[in-house]
């Protein structure tokens, strides 16, 4: 029997939004340093506001919302998917009153996109961008690529329990220490780690590439960030092909590519644990898809008389694959391009993988591949069990850090997730579609918010009808949160709205 | 009449380097048609890139479509900006071939120019900090920090009376 | 008052182990693509056959 909500639930997850939106507060006033060293002065008094406005929000929320009710699952989960959408407004501000978008519609698209590490853009000029605000963009994919709760969680918390359960909330189900607040703190050093590597690596190349140091070193930066987030956005509307070099888009699928693995596997490996390369069903489950999606890919585009070398089909199909599926983003095609050039057979499967998406507790979207891993070995038990007679046990094992054997719960839970992107992804394609935008190029953009990818076909623009804005907002963050606990935010509202909210 | 004919032919030799270009999204969007067709192409400088002797140079269209251009180093010597946020980059136009999938740069969209002229040159552009602005900003950041303090103040007192949620 | 006791060898295996864990993380990425240009090569071959 569900109890009544009662006002304290409210308290409850007001005052803890109230604390992370004080933490957004501090991250607003990052972009500053860079605003400084390019002397973008005219920019300063944009992100002062934007950050005094939420700490004014925020205090004042602290203040009237304290509550001495202990934080619940319902309270987690419900805290995980209002956080990002209180952020959104709030980390919107200097991204509308500077005039990078057109509107502040536009803004929230934006920085939704930023905190679902998804990359879909409506920002206009970015080439003439200021170095602040394009700093903030990618800023604020590596904070969303980490997880606000997590980045939260590190600086603000007391205790372990509500520690414990908004970790979860976030769609993070497995803690690498004990300690939840250690755990948010290795995950922050990983991802700081490999953002440096990727940084110098970046620079390093770019400047070899013929580039001034200047551009280059800002652009690593920039371009790490999106990349080991899995995010997407660039400094220049080019993108990857801005620099126009093979040696470039490896960096990049490096660190993409180290950006989608779990962050348990990170550290199980980076510990010494180095057979898990091998064992992780993870690993070994997107191992499988990208290779065989990049082989359909290149078949068909090689079949159809798009590409013709070997090297043209690593660089576009390969990239693109590899971009789609670990939900990163990065294009080495123009999106118009797409559109017009590449069979829509090809448009179809890339939907697909960018759905199937990257590894959990990872900077990636999509259903995640543990869950296809399990779907896949659910498969093979039932052809097992056919197969065996009436009086055997057929059990299944998968590997991901240890041996947990397959169960009908595991994998029912698996199917579940996947049934709800599905289930958004037909939704959103729908929606598309009845805008007037042609099926397959429909698909292919609503694969894109929904598995959190950012490659686009050339719907997105701000040229895009504002329902459908914010159709892909709403898509951008369900499948951020992998559905679970937006379905709980809408049971909470239901459930207050049915039964009404008691005073305690 | 003889006169009118050396004039206009004149007038037309000096303007054809600023003969009409195609703009980006006809030659990214119908990439198929100009496949190897000579094309001529007009934009803000974005980047350059020098490679021996050679260079990429990024064109950005005012339609916002940008476009990489393969020419010989020194033309790329010859720009002065570089387009920014304070900057307009030097305005470039350029007549050469048009790739798809350019075999010899790894498939990408590209224009390997046979000639490159600067049509204008770039400039720096002022970006002033706005005084009403900044005036508001103090005022809310002086705001922001009062609040934050003498609310932290008064729930230190309460503390004594009510303690902090344990959780 | 105890000094809190310092191993040398802990010490070196946990960056070792750190090192050749990055390493080894760029080296699947390595063979991720390596596997990847095979297949493109592969298929470019098959096609000049067929």
């Amino acid at each position: 029997m569900i109890p009544y909500l009662t006002k304290e639930d409210f308290k409850v997850i007001g005052f803890n939004l109230c604390r992370i939106g004080n933490v957004l507060g501090f991250l607003l006033l990052v972009p500053i340093i860079v605003a400084v060293i390019y002397k973008e002065f005219d920019i300063v008094p944009h992100f002062i506001i934007a950050s005094a406005v939420t700490f004014i929000l925020c205090n004042v929320g602290i203040h009237f919302l304290q509550t001495d009710k202990k934080m619940e699952l319902k309270h987690a989960l419900c805290l995980a998917a209002v956080a990002w959408i209180f952020c959104m407004p709030l980390a919107a501000i200097p991204l509308w009153s500077t005039g990078t978008t057109g509107s502040y519609l536009d803004a929230n698209f934006d920085a939704m996109s930023g905190f679902t590490t998804t990359g879909l853009s409506l920002a206009q000029g970015v080439d003439h961008l200021p170095y602040s605000i394009n700093f903030y963009r990618h800023f604020l994919q590596f904070v969303g690529g980490i997880g606000i709760i997590v980045v939260s969680l590190m600086i603000l918390s007391k205790s372990e329990i509500s520690s414990v359960l908004a970790f979860k909330g976030e769609a993070r189900d497995m803690g690498i220490r004990p300690n939840i607040v250690r755990t948010s703190r290795i995950i922050l050093g990983i991802a700081l780690t490999f953002m440096v590597l990727g940084a110098v690596l970046f620079s390093v190349v770019a400047i070899s590439e013929g580039a001034n140091v200047g551009t280059s070193v800002f652009d690593g930066v920039n371009y790490s960030m999106a990349a080991f987030s899995t995010g997407g956005f660039a400094p220049h509307s080019q993108s990857i092909l801005f620099y126009h070099s093979t040696l470039y888009e490896i960096v990049a699928l490096v660190m993409f590519l180290i950006g989608s693995f779990n962050f348990t596997f990170h550290y199980a490996v980076l510990s010494g644990k180095r057979r898990e390369i091998f064992k992780n069903i993870e690993i070994k489950t997107v191992f499988i898809t990208l290779t065989l999606s990049t082989l359909v890919i290149a078949g068909l585009l090689l079949y159809f008389n798009v590409y013709s070398s070997a090297s043209i089909l690593f660089r576009k199909a390969f990239f693109q694959a590899a971009s789609a599926h670990t939900t990163t983003g990065f294009g080495t095609i123009n999106s118009a391009q797409i559109a017009g050039l590449w069979p829509s057979a090809v448009l179809f499967l890339m939907s697909i993988i960018m759905i199937l998406g990257a590894c959990a507790n990872s900077t990636g979207g999509g259903i995640k591949a543990i869950r296809v891993g399990i779907i896949i070995k659910s498969f093979f038990r039932e052809i097992k069990k056919a197969l065996s007679p009436s009086s055997a046990v057929v059990t299944e094992k998968y590997h991901h850090i240890e041996d947990t054997p397959l169960t009908d719960t595991i994998a029912r839970g698996a199917m579940l997730i996947a049934l709800g992107y599905v289930i958004l992804f037909v939704f959103g394609t729908t929606v598309t579609v009845l805008c007037g935008y042609n099926a397959s190029n429909s698909m292919y953009e609503t694969g894109s918010a929904v598995g959190n990818v950012g490659l686009s076909s050339g719907i997105t623009s701000p040229a895009m009808p504002a329902p459908l804005k914010i159709t892909y907002i709403f898509l951008m963050w369900a499948g951020r949160l992998e559905i679970i606990a937006v379905l709980v935010l809408i049971g909470f509202v239901i459930l207050a709205l049915r039964k009404g909210v008691r005073r305690r | 009449m003889k006169k009118a004919f050396i004039f206009a032919a004149i007038l037309l030799t000096l303007m054809a380097p600023l003969a009409s270009s195609e703009s980006g999204q006809a030659l990214i969007e119908n990439a198929g048609r100009f496949d190897g067709m000579p094309v001529t192409f007009r934009g803000e400088v974005i980047g350059v890139m020098t490679r021996g002797d050679f260079a990429w140079v990024n064109l950005l269209d005012n339609e916002g479509y940008a476009i990489g251009i393969w020419c010989p180093a020194e033309n790329a010597k010859k720009i002065s900006f570089i387009g920014d946020y304070s900057h307009v980059g030097d305005n470039v136009q350029v007549a050469g071939t048009f790739h798809m999938a350019c075999t010899e740069h790894g498939g990408d969209l590209d224009i390997h120019a046979d000639n490159f002229t600067i049509v204008a040159q770039g400039r720096e552009v002022d970006k002033s900090p706005s005084l009403p602005l900044a005036a508001l900003s103090i005022v809310l950041a002086a705001v922001a920090i009062f609040i934050t303090f003498y609310l932290w103040r008064i729930r230190k007192e309460r503390e004594k009376i009510l303690p902090w949620p344990s959780y | 008052m105890g000094l809190r006791s310092f191993s040398l060898r802990a010490f070196l295996k946990k960056n070792l182990d750190f090192i050749a864990g990055i390493l080894g993380e760029v080296g699947l990425t390595a063979a991720i693509m390596a596997v990847a240009f095979a297949i493109c090569v592969l298929l470019v071959l098959i096609k000049s056959v067929v």
